[in-house]
């Protein structure tokens, strides 16, 4: 029999269901496969080997009774205050909206998932705990900021993560490790207990292997079904220039060739006023970050410290000419999904870079991979709408690639639909790698 | 002491924010990585761009 985190969250519920597998001895054997893999990846720092056992005696019937799934810091839990990545307790121990969604379906928590400090960056190199490293290469990062919920997913630790997403948090990770990342439509959880209520940007977001099971624990969360239809046929809005033209030539071409295979109509779409995302993106940014504590300060990296202070100094004129921006690009961005079921692009322009590398090479040249990462994901969320990146195989590099989709706001079950869809067409080629780790 | 670093350290005071002296040079490159995408802001044409309640949850009313 192979163990029971090589199958996937619906398996493990569906046999938990069947009384076919123990959820006492389902949680022993995660706790024991974490202890055992995870020193080579640092995904999941912080396990909870009594507070699970407890809640696993407390946890309610649900579709996902006795599953366990890690959660990232930037979330509290009755039992442990949120942490973003640092060694200070930022908000105190309590049950948080998103936490209290997915206990009520049954899950039980194993572990905290490491993430990027603050969640400021998309590597996973800077933490309290240490950097996260792939499982398909440990010389390279994992992703961030909640690259210890792609890599554990990745690794086979759980079949399943809460994660978030600020500025691609959840798809950057996904698409370094080769799973899937669902990031939710703003507001769409309660926020209360979790670091994204302090910003307009951030939600909540699920990590799985395949697009069935995040539409599993994307429904937990949400606390609402998510009917499967149809993904075929579907419209999809390709925005070339900068998403396609500058992305490294086998991220691309592997991008084309999953359009080819969905057989989805491709239809080339302009985005209006684009060029100004990432300026009205950094301007709020910055100002909602606000003014940290010394005490705080004193704990963070060098990097993370430095963005943080630098941030502080932004001018806040900028603004309301950021909202007036957002307001436009929402207006361009509703518009094309009138058009279109979806956009869609490379998640990452480059598969993960080496732990110590601080840049990526892309036609345009050497850029710097959070500026990379980010111009790629943060239409999401500047706008609200719901992402999701979906594996698409391997680079030459032996690293995963992974292609992002938004559909309109509210539309995570066209998303799934589409990302199963995939799954289908190839066979599941891509979601059924196993890295090296894992094997 | 740099004339932005005079700048910096004074707001930071004001903050009772507590700063390394070693940590200027980096604040200093990120902050100017900053300003140089914000700038793009002072060009727009605000006739192009009117002030629009925002509920991020759900798409624009006007769309």
């Amino acid at each position: 029999m192979s163990h029971p985190q090589d199958w996937t969250l619906r398996q493990q519920a569906e046999a938990l269901r069947r009384g076919e597998l123990n959820a006492r001895e389902l949680l022993d054997v995660t706790i024991a496969r974490i202890i055992e893999r995870d020193a080579l990846i640092n995904s999941t720092p912080v396990i909870f080997e009594e507070s699970s056992r407890e809640a696993l005696r407390q946890a309610p019937a649900g579709p996902l009774h006795g599953v366990p799934i890690t959660v990232k810091d930037m979330f509290s839990l009755p039992w442990r205050a949120a942490r973003n990545g640092t060694t200070i307790d930022l908000i105190p121990a309590g049950a948080s909206g998103p936490y209290r969604n997915l206990r009520d379906s049954g899950v039980v928590v194993v572990g905290i998932a490491n993430q990027h400090e603050l969640g400021l960056g998309s590597t996973g190199t800077q933490s309290a705990y240490g950097p996260m490293k792939n499982p398909w290469s440990p010389q390279n990062c994992a992703g961030g900021s909640s690259g210890g919920s792609a890599a554990a997913v990745s690794a086979r630790l759980v079949a399943g993560s809460l994660a978030s997403d600020s500025a691609g948090s959840t798809r950057l990770p996904a698409s370094y490790c080769g799973v899937v990342g669902l990031k939710l439509t703003y507001g769409a959880v309660p926020y209360d207990g979790y670091f994204g209520a302090a910003t307009t940007f951030s939600a909540p977001g699920v990590i799985t292997r395949d697009g069935g099971d995040a539409r599993l624990l994307a429904s937990a969360l949400l606390q609402r079904p998510l009917p499967q239809q149809s993904g075929s046929g579907l419209r999809v809005g390709v925005i070339r220039d900068p998403f396609w033209s500058d992305a490294d030539a086998q991220v691309a071409a592997a991008g084309e060739q999953a359009l080819r295979s969905a057989g989805w109509h491709v239809i080339e779409v302009h985005l209006e006023h684009l060029e100004l995302a990432g300026a009205a993106f950094l301007s709020r940014l910055m100002a909602e970050a606000g003014v940290p504590s010394n005490e705080l300060l004193a704990t963070l990296s060098p990097p993370t410290r430095s963005i943080v202070l630098a941030g502080m100094l932004a001018p806040a004129r900028f603004i309301p000419r950021a909202d007036r921006v957002r307001g436009a690009i929402r207006n361009s961005l509703a518009k094309a999904l009138h058009t279109v079921d979806f956009l869609c692009w490379p998640t990452t322009p480059a598969p993960a870079p080496a732990l110590d590398e601080s840049s990526v090479n892309l036609p345009s040249g050497r850029v710097l991979t959070d500026m990379a990462n980010v111009r790629h994901t943060l239409l999401s969320n500047l706008t609200g709408v719901p992402g999701i990146s979906i594996p698409i195989g391997l680079h030459s590099s032996k690293l995963p690639m992974g292609l992002q989709l938004l559909a309109p706001w509210g539309g995570e079950a066209r998303l799934l639909d589409a990302a199963e869809h995939l799954e289908r067409a190839t066979d599941r080629e891509f979601v059924d790698l196993v890295p090296p780790l894992a094997r | 002491m740099s004339e932005f670093e005079e700048w910096a350290s004074a707001t930071y005071r004001q903050s009772h924010i507590d700063v390394d002296p070693e940590d200027y040079a980096l604040i200093a490159s990120i902050y100017t990585g900053i300003i140089s995408q914000l700038n793009a802001l002072d060009h727009i044409d605000l006739e192009k761009f009117p002030a629009v309640g925002m509920d991020l949850r759900h798409a624009p009313k006007s769309s």
